[in-house]
């Protein structure tokens, strides 16, 4: 039984549709992200969910109840924000109680309830701290708290980690899967990172010009890509006759070594591996190899049908 | 940054200021406080001896404050609906709340004298629906010189609230939403708290400019409703009774510095 | 955004402006009317009151006043005020703020405390001729205007492209000419406009300034006012809006004044 439910979803933005036809469907309890490049219609979709944004046609279901017109501050839903909104003239405290105040929710159980929350997400000794005294991961955490503290029936998060530095987002990735666990909330999550989408969710719905490409577990799109598109989106550099290979497929050798010819574009050390932009008769290629070639170098390259994962076909 | 002092860019118009602004006025108020040369407060007894003058001030401030008031109800949801207009609409009505500013105020007054004239639109109504028998007198009361300073002030208010609007932070309103609050909630709780700044500024702006306004009261109000302004003026060109102006000229000062301390107050 | 904006919100919003321009509409209306006497709505119409605003003298004389004194005392407030621009943006020192508070002052004081101030030291006390007190008077209220507007373009443009100048080998002087004004072309012309409309449309100063001969013309539509009832006033108020309208147009196209404002 679906917790969430988006049929036929048609949303326009100014005069052009940003989503078309959306048909989608969340379990309870699950952990569901929207990816895909700016302007695809994943926040669009995100803020039509929360009531923020009027829908042209279609359904909105949720739970079994049909909010597709409802008031946006009746819909019970927890919207987390990229820009975080927390209101600059309350305390981390006065944030997190602002819905339970709105419920008129006794003093008692509201000190309690935020306390709770705030302990959730770490931020115990914080809450007469303001927002323009709170780091911006502190901020994501009372922005979150403000959200949970509410037990909404399912929460959004709009890109809420994409203004951390890389070692925070890492860090917060695993908190915000930990307390989806534990709370078992519904969770439909908006990126355009690709390693956040896969390591945090249980599905993964692709989206590009307001349509659907794929939906399907981070397995599944990761090895078997239903679309080129999915497949360069999800770092599948090397796409030729419906076969994809990711660069760390491609060896690059010395020329002459099996496969095929072609001379060194650019290349790019990155560490761990060294990425070579090669040149070929079949077009570019992006492939890793050994580190002593150089830009103009003849190479050759190994494009191994075998390793590679075939478009559209899902096993 | 250089530290000198430029003089000789500052001295000229620190002079012209000083000269023909400055000592001018404080000789002016000065002369409010010298009885027969001798220092006193005897021309302020004299003056709110008269309960007419005590009526004009209080007039003054009433009128003052309504005008304020409503200008704040009217222009808050007006400049909440303005701030989510797309451009190109945005600058035209910019332009259209700016515009009247830079128009005289005796063009934008004589407006309301074609309206509430005797032979003026409301009459014409009024009569023509049969609502009254003959036209009655609109003009040169409170009611006319309230919608005149009203209209005449009201872009200082929109201006101010549209500028306090625009600078908060992106998402609030919507995080408020996602959190359960109506509209009412909303204004009450997040947008008025955040913008309490400009509706201060555009508070004192209008309240200062009804206090000191002396156009509309005068072509709307005329003899019979004088506000402070038109008072001073009939003290000195009809009474000739300069210290009674001077006395007047002090309340509308202190008033003005007194009404601009207490609003910063407020705002902390 | 197709974020709704509420319709009660649109509402007070339409409300609001049909308030602030209504008046605009009834003067034109008004002001092409052709009856005796003022009334609204007009019974004909025609450019008979436009036509008889040529002929009164008064307003004749009073306008070219109020053209003369505005220009004068705009050129002048630029004159005293864009020095005090320059020195309040690329100087630091003591008493700044002190005198920022000073050349607000005409700001704040109601006008008509000024007029009286002025009317006497400079009539009574002085005799100076009418003429020359409205301009002073005028320059005296406009300089606050043209240091704010002025100081608000100065403080974008940065000053090491003044320094910049002078190591090339120019005087302050030229670095001012070349490199500063040219880049605040606009927010002078902006602080010009306002000069000079605040002049025209002043009228508290120059209630007490003018004197018999001399007048600027909202002084003479008070007057004329005080006795007649016919359209005139709604045809002149009519030119004024649409002068006042092409002026600002006209300004805002060429140079683009109305981010100062």
């Amino acid at each position: 039984m679906s917790y969430l439910s988006l049929e036929k979803l048609n949303i326009a933005y100014g005069r052009a549709a940003a989503v078309h036809d959306l048909d989608l469907v969340v379990g309870r309890g699950e952990l569901v992200s929207l990816l895909g490049p700016s302007g695809c219609g994943k926040t669009t979709t995100m803020r039509a969910i929360a009531g923020l944004l009027k829908t042209t046609s279609g359904r909105i279901v949720l739970d079994g109840d049909d909010i597709t017109t409802r008031p946006a501050h009746q819909r019970r839903l927890g919207l987390v924000f990229q820009s975080y909104a927390l209101f600059p003239h309350l305390s981390a405290f006065e944030n997190v109680a602002f819905g339970l105040r709105l419920q008129k929710v006794a003093a008692a159980e509201l000190q309690q309830r935020v306390d709770a929350a705030l302990a959730s997400v770490g931020l115990s000794g914080f809450a007469e701290r303001l927002p323009a005294r709170l780091s911006g991961g502190q901020q994501q955490r009372v922005a979150l708290a403000r959200a949970i503290v509410l037990k909404p029936r399912l929460l959004l998060l709009d890109e809420p980690l994409s203004n951390l530095d890389a070692k925070l987002r890492v860090e917060m990735r695993a908190e915000l899967r930990r307390i989806q666990r534990e709370l078992g909330i519904t969770m439909l999550y908006v990126t355009h990172d690709q390693d956040e989408a896969l390591s945090l969710s249980d599905r993964i719905v692709i989206l590009r010009d307001g349509r659907i490409e794929q939906d399907a577990t981070p397995e599944q799109l990761y090895h078997h890509p239903a679309t080129a598109f999915v497949a360069s989106f999800m770092g599948y550099d090397n796409l030729f006759d419906n076969l994809a290979w990711r660069p760390g497929q491609v060896a690059v050798r010395a020329a002459g070594e099996p496969g095929e010819a072609g001379t060194v574009k650019a290349r790019s050390y990155l560490g761990e591996r060294v990425e070579y932009l090669v040149d070929t008769a079949r077009g570019a290629v992006k492939g890793v190899g050994a580190g002593h070639f150089n830009e103009g170098d003849r190479v050759s390259v190994l494009l191994d049908p075998a390793l590679a994962a075939r478009i559209g076909v899902s096993r | 940054m250089r530290a000198r002092v430029p003089w000789w860019l500052l001295l000229p118009a620190l002079l012209l200021v000083g000269a023909f602004f400055v000592l001018p006025v404080l000789a002016l108020l000065a002369g409010a406080f010298k009885v027969d040369g001798v220092l006193g407060l005897g021309h302020f007894t004299a003056f709110f001896n008269e309960p007419l003058h005590a009526q004009v001030y209080w007039r003054t401030l009433r009128i003052a404050g309504l005008a304020t008031l409503v200008s704040a109800v009217v222009c808050y949801p007006a400049a909440m609906a303005m701030v989510k207009v797309p451009p190109p609409w945005r600058g035209l009505l910019t332009a259209l709340v700016i515009l009247p500013l830079m128009v005289s105020p005796i063009a934008r007054t004589y407006a309301w004298i074609v309206l509430l004239g005797r032979n003026g639109f409301a009459n014409t109504l009024l009569v023509g629906s049969g609502v009254i028998s003959e036209p009655t007198t609109l003009l040169f009361t409170e009611g006319a010189v309230f919608l005149g300073l009203l209209q005449l002030m009201m872009p200082l208010m929109m201006l101010s609230l549209v500028s306090a609007l625009e600078n908060l932070p992106a998402d609030v309103l919507a995080a408020a939403q996602t959190l359960g609050a109506n509209r009412w909630q909303t204004f009450t709780r997040v947008v008025l708290p955040l913008t309490q700044e400009g509706l201060i500024v555009g508070g004192t702006l209008v309240f200062t400019g009804c206090v000191t306004a002396y156009i509309t009261p005068a072509l709307l109000g005329g003899p019979k409703v004088l506000l402070l302004e038109t008072l001073l003026y009939q003290k000195v060109n009809v009474a000739g009774d300069i210290p009674a102006a001077s006395v007047i000229a002090v309340l509308l000062l202190v008033t003005t510095i007194a009404v601009n301390q207490a609003l910063k107050r407020v705002a902390r | 955004m197709n974020n709704g904006i509420s319709r009660s919100a649109l509402c007070m919003l339409v409300l609001a402006l049909v308030f602030l321009l209504g008046p605009f509409v009834v003067i034109f209306v008004a002001g092409f009317s052709a009856d005796e006497t003022l009334a609204f709505p007009p019974k004909s119409y025609g450019l008979r009151w436009v036509v008889y605003l040529f002929t009164v003298e008064a307003f004749q004389r009073s306008f070219v006043t109020s053209l003369l004194v505005g220009a004068g005392s705009t050129v002048a407030a630029l004159a005293f005020g864009v020095p005090v621009a320059y020195a309040l943006s690329r100087f630091d020192f003591a008493g700044k703020d002190a005198i920022k508070s000073v050349l607000t002052l005409p700001l704040i004081v109601p006008g008509i405390i000024v007029g009286l101030a002025l009317l006497d030291l400079m009539v009574l006390a002085y005799a100076l001729p009418v003429t020359w007190g409205l301009l002073i008077g005028h320059t005296t209220l406009l300089v606050p205007y043209t240091v704010r507007v002025v100081s608000a373009s100065l403080a974008n443009l940065r000053s090491d492209i003044d320094d910049a100048a002078v190591t090339l080998g120019a005087t302050r002087l030229q670095a001012f000419f070349k490199v500063v004004l040219p880049n605040i072309r606009g927010g002078v012309a902006a602080a010009a406009v306002l000069a000079f409309i605040t002049s025209f449309n002043q009228v508290p100063v120059s209630l007490f300034l003018t004197g018999p001969g001399v007048s600027t013309l909202p002084i003479e539509m008070m007057a004329y006012m005080e006795t007649s009832y016919d359209p005139s006033i709604a045809a002149l108020s009519t030119l004024l809006v649409l002068f006042t309208i092409v002026l600002v147009a006209f300004t805002e196209k060429l140079l683009g004044i109305s981010k100062y404002v």
